[in-house]
C-alpha cells in the first residue's frame, strides 16, 4: 500500500448479443467470469481494483481470447 | 545475392510447400475444434484457439519463404506480380494462379484477424469463411503445380491433408454447435469460483452493428439466446 498510482478500478463487460457462449473467458479470467449452466458466462460487477494486476492482465487474456469480440474492460473511477 | 541459378531455392520452393500445406492443415483443423467448441477439460478451449493462432502465424511464414523462393529462383519464371494477380505467370499459368487466388483469399483472413479487435465481429466471420476456398484452391494448386505431391509421398501426404480438412468440414457442416456444453467449473484449482454478482440486464457494451456489416448464412439464425441468468434456483 506504498504508491497509490493505479487509481480506480475495472469492470469486465459483456455483449451479451455478440457472446456465444465459447467459454474461453472463464478459462482465461476464471476468478472475474463464471459460466451459467448453459455455457454463457456471469461477471463479476463489483469494480476490481486496478491495482489487482493479475486480476486486470487475466481480464485482458480474456478480451483477447473471446472469439466473439464480446467482452471489454471499462475503468470506474470508484474503486470501493 | 545468393547465386539465383543454385537448386536449392527451387527445392526450397518446394519443401516450403508441402510445409504450407501441413501446417495450413492443422490451422483448419484447429479451427474446426474451437468452432465446434472442443476442449474445456483436458485441453482448454482457449489453449486450442491459442495454438490455431499460433500455428497459423508459423503457416503465414513458410507460405511467405514458399513465394519469395518462387519468385527469386530463375528456373521458372513466375514474375513478382503473379504472387497476387491470377493469370499473370507465363510458368503455369493456370495453377500458379490458383495459388494467387488462394493467397488472395488468406491475406483477407489474416488481415481481418490481426485487425479483430477493429472489425465487426460478423465481417470477420464472413471472411474467415473464406479459409476454406482459400484452402480447397491451395490443394488444386498443389496437385496442378507440385513437383512432388503427384506422386510418391507428396501425393500421399496431400491426400491425407485433403482427407483430414475434408473430414474438418464436414464435422464442421453437421456439428452446427447450437450452445456451449462444457464443464462448468473452471478454476484451475477445481474449486468452482462463487461469483459476487451476476450480470444485470445491461444495455448492450457496444453499439450494435452498423449497417455496413455482413452477415454470414449462420448468423441469420442465431444461436438461442440464453435465459435470464437466475441467482438463487
Ligand atoms: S469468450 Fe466471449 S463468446 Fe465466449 S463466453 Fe466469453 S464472452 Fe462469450
Amino acid at each position: 500500500m506504498g504508491m497509490r498510482r493505479r487509481v480506480g478500478g475495472f469492470v469486465l463487460l459483456v455483449n451479451p448479443i455478440l457472446c456465444d457462449g465459447f467459454g474461453h473467458c472463464a478459462e482465461l479470467a476464471p476468478d472475474l467470469v463464471h459460466v451459467d449452466e448453459w455455457g454463457y458466462p456471469v461477471i463479476v460487477t463489483e469494480p476490481v481494483p486496478l491495482a489487482n494486476l493479475a486480476a486486470l492482465e487475466s481480464a485482458r487474456y480474456a478480451v483477447r481470447g473471446c472469439p466473439r469480440q464480446a467482452l471489454r474492460i471499462e475503468r470506474v473511477s470508484d474503486p470501493h | 545475392m545468393i547465386a539465383l541459378t543454385s537448386p536449392y531455392l527451387w527445392y526450397t520452393t518446394r519443401a516450403t510447400g508441402l510445409v504450407t500445406m501441413v501446417l495450413f492443415t492443422l490451422v483448419v483443423s484447429l479451427g474446426t475444434l474451437v468452432a465446434n467448441r472442443v476442449g474445456g477439460t483436458t485441453v482448454g478451449r482457449f489453449e486450442l484457439n491459442e495454438l490455431h493462432r499460433t500455428i497459423a502465424s508459423v503457416a503465414i511464414v513458410f507460405l511467405a519463404i514458399h513465394i519469395i523462393t518462387t519468385v527469386a529462383d530463375s528456373f521458372v519464371a513466375t514474375g513478382p506480380l503473379a504472387v497476387v494477380v491470377p493469370f499473370v505467370s507465363p510458368y503455369k499459368r493456370l495453377p500458379v494462379a490458383l495459388g494467387a487466388i488462394a493467397l488472395d483469399l488468406m491475406v483477407a483472413v489474416w488481415v481481418s484477424s490481426l485487425l479483430k479487435a477493429r472489425v465487426a465481429n460478423a465481417s470477420w466471420r464472413f471472411i474467415h469463411w473464406f479459409s476454406w476456398l482459400a484452402y480447397a484452391i491451395a490443394i488444386v494448386h498443389a496437385l496442378l503445380t507440385g513437383t512432388d505431391a503427384r506422386h510418391g509421398v507428396g501425393l500421399v501426404i496431400v491426400l491425407a491433408c485433403l482427407a483430414t480438412v475434408a473430414g474438418a468440414a464436414a464435422w464442421r457442416f453437421v456439428a452446427r454447435p447450437t450452445r456451449a456444453a462444457g464443464r462448468t467449473a473452471l478454476s484451475p484449482l477445481g474449486v468452482e469460483p462463487e461469483p459476487r454478482g451476476v450480470q444485470r440486464d445491461r444495455a448492450p457494451t457496444r453499439p450494435a452493428p452498423g449497417p455496413a456489416v455482413e452477415s454470414s448464412a449462420r448468423d441469420a439464425t442465431p444461436f438461442p439466446r440464453r435465459p435470464q441468468p437466475r441467482r438463487h434456483r
